[in-house]
């Protein structure tokens, strides 16, 4: 028996050869590769260089307190899921399922107060005319570039644990939840590991693989000190939304079944619906940053989108199980930073992996994830050093020669007419998508801004009556988005204790949102001088948590109801939002 | 002395995960039991920072957990546990759930224990939850201590405290929100711990690592508990708690007060 | 039939607990049953309610006298095997819960605890996931011991009848008993036997509409109705967790006052919770209040999911500074 040491561990750096910052699909992937490369290659030349006579040390930290807590479910085509596991046992992976039936809905405004151009509305009028049930109309096909047909559902949080799992128990990584990383460790302009956020431990590594997502804060603290590539930025967003449901006993809707919907509740918002094993769906929506309203609510937005007759109809008298939000880097290929430097390299989401056009991002997250342990198996076969030059070779000119590129390429300007209008915007994804992105509306030289709010609602709600709004929600600390709805002709969400539940009991029944009282505010407002002068403090009204809200100028964030989407920080239009990695938020293992 | 402190600590869901009772072919289980999301149980979890306290402030001592959970499930969980201070696992694999017979799980704990290589039972402390949070029974401390011959047992202790004689003086909670004081001479003892009064220690990611070298070889040569049982369920399920809730808005404090001191008064 | 055993203890200061009477009220309801009682003036204890028992025996003296896990289990383990008995009801205080399960181990039998009713076949009645789910189940180890919960169900009034036969009971322990340490009167806050509850939820402690937080006249409001009413004061783990943190809040809270699926589960006629949001894991602690209202500013909070009986959507500060003056 080893005698304890009998003080706190004094803070002394870790030495690994490869460390991973974020455990989503992308870093799945790359870890379920290498682990399974390191074990083919047992008792051969691959060695840990940090600690010789050992296989390669191989360490992973994620922020959230459980590998379970991902935040999203996913109808995937997962072909790169697939090449890894050609026999994918979807009946071991606790609410996975084939697709059994996938429809593309236009959903119409049943309740009048969407904000819809002439056409759309016109286009509604004459639907209805034509008789179309539950305010729906199913489009007859699903276009190529959008279907789904031939793949699978997945809650990621279940996947996750799946292969995490295996990762874990072949013995030859280790994934630590609950374990934030700061910053990345840069020297010399190489990367030489990372610091941890709890106790400012430095871990040394040979490679760190950088896959904590779009709002990570080791993604984007490099992107600042290394640049982006000319012509990339990081400006298109969204924040997606969604509840697990338990379906009522009446619903017949068979497992596999997939609905994309767009039209409602405002025409910029995508919305889907998929039914996993044991009568129980994921429906959720996508508020992206184009939507000009600055009194942005995913949660009251999604509460109306549940309740359209067209989803109603299925979803009354259903229970929430799960809810959670997160946000989605839309940038597509625009927002690909330097996928690799000395001593690191780039993956999934953060790496602008996410193909816009066919609304996909996890299975591209995962090729990129297998893709880059391909590269670090050759790159120990070959005793070489983790150069930007040799990842490169390896592992950015596997990607740029895989169908990865080749569809980020047909994406990459697909949803530029979302800048200058909705319709617009359909219509350049159309053609984008049905002419392999040959055809595309040209981006406006400025981008989309939320307006100002007395301008957005300018005919619909009185300066006056705004002003009034703004003294009551700041009296009773709350934000602006409920009031402002009501006023501008959305019904009251009448709770029903069961699936429309307040915003708390969501974070609470849905989310199962903790966190630990001990540690420092992970949300920090800069400046307090540019809060104070800030005139709609988007940030308030976007937060998925209510977790941000008006304090006395600055706002107040309370971590103890952040789910971690990041929202605030991609909405703040003047910069002045910290967001830093920090442990806690979600509980929920079904998203 | 030094003390060779046991913890004994399964798993228990997430706490705020919400659990449905099923019919499984081997007894009672809970919904979705798989994909729950488990932590340590909350109070073995006391048990082990006052562990790690005991430790820490006598020198030399040491520090294992004995678990029955599914490993893999396990393994997970020690992702976390392992960063708060360093201990040795002994994982035996097995069911985790609360329908499982705590004889046998006691039964199981205590032949892992007596099994662990170098223990000087005379230095031994034995140390747990008073209660799992999913059985939540409180037995089975004091059959394993039972079963390693251990009669100095303590149970809802809040407190340990060593006196200079190197006595043990022992706070247990008992009925009226009191604390029965006892002093024990010396070990060998059982202590079932409530809430103790130490918080969660913070994460040390090199106290994981170095805990971790040898609990993954452990995890992965885990043997698999032999459960038994003596219980038949004949019925597991949910309570109906829902009652029909009046809201009172829009009223004068004092009115409310005026309807509640009448409530009180009945 | 199978020989039943009441197994009983007394408190220290000779007395028979509540809780025992209740444990004797369902063995009534079972049939016959052998009587046994340990502890302080034990023999006089059991002579007090043995009417009707098959037999009657106790072990009194100094070793009993105080509640020690090593004499507790020695004494019962005598009255049991001298008895005879194959099932053994006994309360669920702390003190057999700490004794008898060791001596189900010693007699290769089995304990169950936290039983809140038994049925004639001898099926039990216990919740599991703390008081989320509620199972019947039976056993087939013997002898097994069935702890009842107190407050399961109304004590029977027992009548005197034999006088007990006197074991005896000899055991070595290296442990001592040095006392009990209790709040003073006037801070004594924790009472099982109060009527009502008084539930206190982290809502005292934030900030209030005047933007400030104003946590001293919530100490002080909170106290004086607890002591003023003798009721029982809980609190939910939010709270409590600030309280540890050494943060500015109500000092006398401690864990022993949390209510919920981390802390306790009491027994109370009626309950009323405070500035407590009412969520699951929290109201799980309410399943045996009979009679629950509930005080929150969020008219949408659990309480007003069919937790609570009453839910006034008010402010806390504002009832309690009113009821103050009507009690």
């Amino acid at each position: 028996m080893n005698p304890l040491p009998s003080d706190e561990p004094e803070v002394k750096p870790l030495d690994a050869d490869i460390v991973c910052v974020g455990y989503g699909p992308a870093t799945a992937g790359f870890l379920t590769t290498l682990t399974r490369g390191l074990q083919e290659e047992s008792g051969q030349a691959l060695e840990s260089r940090a600690m010789p006579g050992l296989p390669p040390q191989v360490l992973c930290y994620e922020r959230a307190d459980d590998i379970a807590f991902g935040v999203s479910g996913v109808v995937t085509r997962g072909r790169a899921i697939r090449a890894t596991f050609p026999e994918l046992p979807l009946e071991e992976i606790p609410m996975a399922t084939r697709v059994s039936d996938e429809k593309l809905v236009y959903l119409l405004d049943p309740v009048g107060a969407s904000r819809r151009p002439a056409l759309m509305q016109l286009a509604d009028k004459v639907l209805q005319a034509f008789g179309v049930k539950q305010s729906g109309w199913e489009l007859p096909y699903c276009p190529d570039f959008l279907h789904k047909r031939d793949g699978f559902i997945l809650s990621l949080g279940q996947f996750n644990q799946w292969t995490g799992q295996q990762v874990m128990m072949s013995g030859l990584a280790q994934i630590w939840p609950s374990t934030p990383v700061a910053e990345a460790l840069i020297e010399n302009d190489k990367v030489a590991g990372v610091v941890l956020a709890a106790d400012g431990t430095e871990v040394r590594a040979e490679l760190t693989v950088v896959g904590d997502g779009p709002v990570g804060p080791v993604g984007r603290r490099l992107d600042d000190t290394m640049g982006m590539p000319e012509g990339h930025a990081r400006d298109e967003w969204a924040v997606g939304m969604k509840m697990v449901v338990d379906l009522p006993e009446s619903c017949t809707l068979p497992e596999g079944t997939v609905f994309h919907t767009i039209g409602y509740p405002e025409p910029e918002i995508f919305g889907f619906f998929y039914v996993h094993p044991g009568r129980v769906a994921s429906v959720g929506i996508f508020v992206p940053s184009w939507l000009e309203t600055p009194a942005r609510t995913a949660y009251r937005y999604l509460q109306h989108f549940v309740q359209h007759p067209y989803l109603w109809q299925h979803l009354e008298g259903g229970r929430m199980r799960s809810w959670g939000a997160k946000s989605l880097l839309e940038s597509g290929r625009r927002g690909e930073p330097h996928l690799c430097g000395d001593g690191y390299a780039r993956i999934g989401e953060g790496s602008g992996s996410t193909n816009v056009l066919t609304g996909s991002g996890v299975d591209e997250a995962w090729l990129t994830g297998t893709q880059l342990a391909e590269a670090v198996l050759e790159i120990y076969r070959q005793g070489l050093p983790f150069s930007k030059e040799n990842l490169k070779a390896r592992y950015e000119a596997r990607r740029r020669r895989s169908w990865l590129e080749d569809e980020s390429i047909i994406a990459e300007k697909a949803r530029n007419g979302f800048q200058r209008g909705v319709l617009t915007g359909f219509i350049g994804m159309g053609l984008a998508g049905l002419t392999k992105g040959r055809v595309f509306v040209p981006r406006p030289k400025e981008d989309k801004q939320p307006s100002r709010l007395e301008d957005f609602y300018v005919g619909r709600v009185s300066h006056s009556q705004i002003e009034k709004i703004r003294e009551r929600c700041a009296r009773d600390g709350k934000p602006l988005h409920d009031a402002l709805m009501d006023a501008a002709g959305w019904p009251p969400v009448e709770f029903d204790g069961q699936l429309l539940v307040s915003h708390q009991d969501a974070l609470l029944m849905g989310g199962k949102v903790q966190a630990p009282s001990d540690t420092p505010d992970h949300v920090v407002f800069l400046e307090p001088d540019v809060c104070i002068a800030c005139h709609d403090k988007i940030c308030i009204e976007i937060c998925s948590g209510e977790a941000i809200h008006p304090g006395s100028g600055v706002p107040a964030f309370d971590h103890e109801k952040c789910v971690h989407c990041g929202a605030c920080l991609w909405n703040c239009p003047l910069d002045n939002i910290e967001f830093c990695a920090a442990p806690g938020g979600l509980h929920s293992a079904e998203n | 002395m030094p003390y060779q402190i046991i913890v004994c600590g399964g798993l228990a869901p997430d706490p705020l995960q919400t659990l449905e009772p099923v019919t499984t072919p081997a007894g009672p289980g809970l919904k979705n039991e798989l994909m729950l999301p488990a932590v340590f149980d909350p109070w073995a979890g006391h048990a082990l920072y006052e562990a790690a306290n005991l430790a820490k402030n006598v020198p030399g001592s040491v520090i294992k957990v004995v678990s029955i959970a599914p490993k893999a499930k396990l393994q997970q969980v020690m992702m976390t546990v392992a960063q708060k201070l360093p201990f040795e696992l002994v994982p035996l694999d097995g069911p985790g759930g609360g329908f499982t017979d705590s004889a046998s799980i006691a039964a199981a704990l205590a032949d892992a224990i007596a099994a662990i290589p170098g223990l000087d039972k005379s230095q031994m402390l034995l140390f747990g939850g008073w209660e799992s949070a999913t059985r939540g029974a409180g037995v089975v401390m004091q059959m394993v201590g039972e079963k390693l011959g251990i009669t100095e047992q303590f149970l809802a202790v809040d407190e340990l405290k060593v006196d200079e004689s190197g006595a043990l003086i022992i706070k247990e909670r008992v009925e009226g929100g009191r604390h029965q004081v006892s002093k024990c001479a010396a070990p060998p003892a059982v202590l079932a711990w409530a809430t103790g009064n130490l918080p969660e220690p913070s994460n040390h990611p090199q106290t994981g690592m170095a805990n971790m070298r040898a609990m993954m070889p452990a995890l992965q040569k885990a043997k698999a508990a032999a459960l038994t049982t003596t219980v038949s369920y004949a019925s597991v399920a949910l309570p109906s708690v829902t009652r029909q809730t009046k809201i009172v808005k829009d009223v004068p404090a004092a009115q409310i007060a005026q309807e509640l001191a009448d409530w009180i008064r009945q | 039939m199978e020989p039943i055993l009441v197994l009983l203890h007394t408190t220290d200061e000779g007395a028979l607990p509540k809780a025992a009477l209740e444990t004797l009220a369902v063995a009534r309801t079972l049939g016959s049953y052998h009587l046994a009682v340990l502890g302080a003036q034990a023999a006089a204890a059991a002579q007090s309610v043995s009417e009707g028992a098959l037999s009657v025996r106790a072990i009194e003296g100094d070793a009993v006298a105080v509640s020690r896990y090593a004499t507790d289990a020695a004494a019962a383990q005598a009255l049991v095997s001298a008895s005879a008995a194959t099932v053994v009801l006994a309360p669920c205080t702390l003190r057999f819960q700490r004794a008898l399960p060791g001596v189900a181990a010693r007699l290769n039998g089995a304990c169950d605890t936290h039983v809140v009713a038994v049925d004639p076949d001898l099926s039990i009645h216990r919740w599991y996931y703390r008081q989320r789910m509620e199972a019947t189940q039976s056993r087939s180890a013997r002898p097994w011991f069935v702890l009842i919960e107190p407050g399961a169900a109304d004590p029977c009034a027992a009548q005197p009848g034999a006088a007990a036969e006197v074991l005896p009971c000899a055991v070595e322990t290296r442990t001592e008993v040095v006392g009990y340490q209790s709040p003073n009167a006037d801070q004594q806050t924790i009472r099982p036997d109060a009527q009502l509850l008084f539930v206190a939820g982290a809502g005292w402690t934030k900030k209030q509409k005047d933007g400030q937080t104003h946590t001293d006249e919530a100490g002080n409001l909170i106290l004086n109705f607890v002591q003023h009413n003798k009721t029982s004061l809980g609190s939910s783990k939010s709270l409590v967790d600030l309280s540890g943190e050494g943060q500015a809040v109500l000092p006398f809270l401690t864990h022993l006052h949390q209510v919920g699926q981390t802390g306790s589960t009491p027994r109370h006629r009626k309950g009323l919770s405070t500035c407590c949001h009412g969520e699951e894991p929290h109201v799980v602690g309410w399943r045996f209040i009979n009679e629950r209202r509930a005080i929150n500013l969020d008219a949408a909070c659990g309480w007003a999911r069919g937790k609570a009986d009453v839910l006034y959507v008010a402010d806390a500060f504002e009832v309690m500074r009113e009821l103050a003056k009507l009690l």
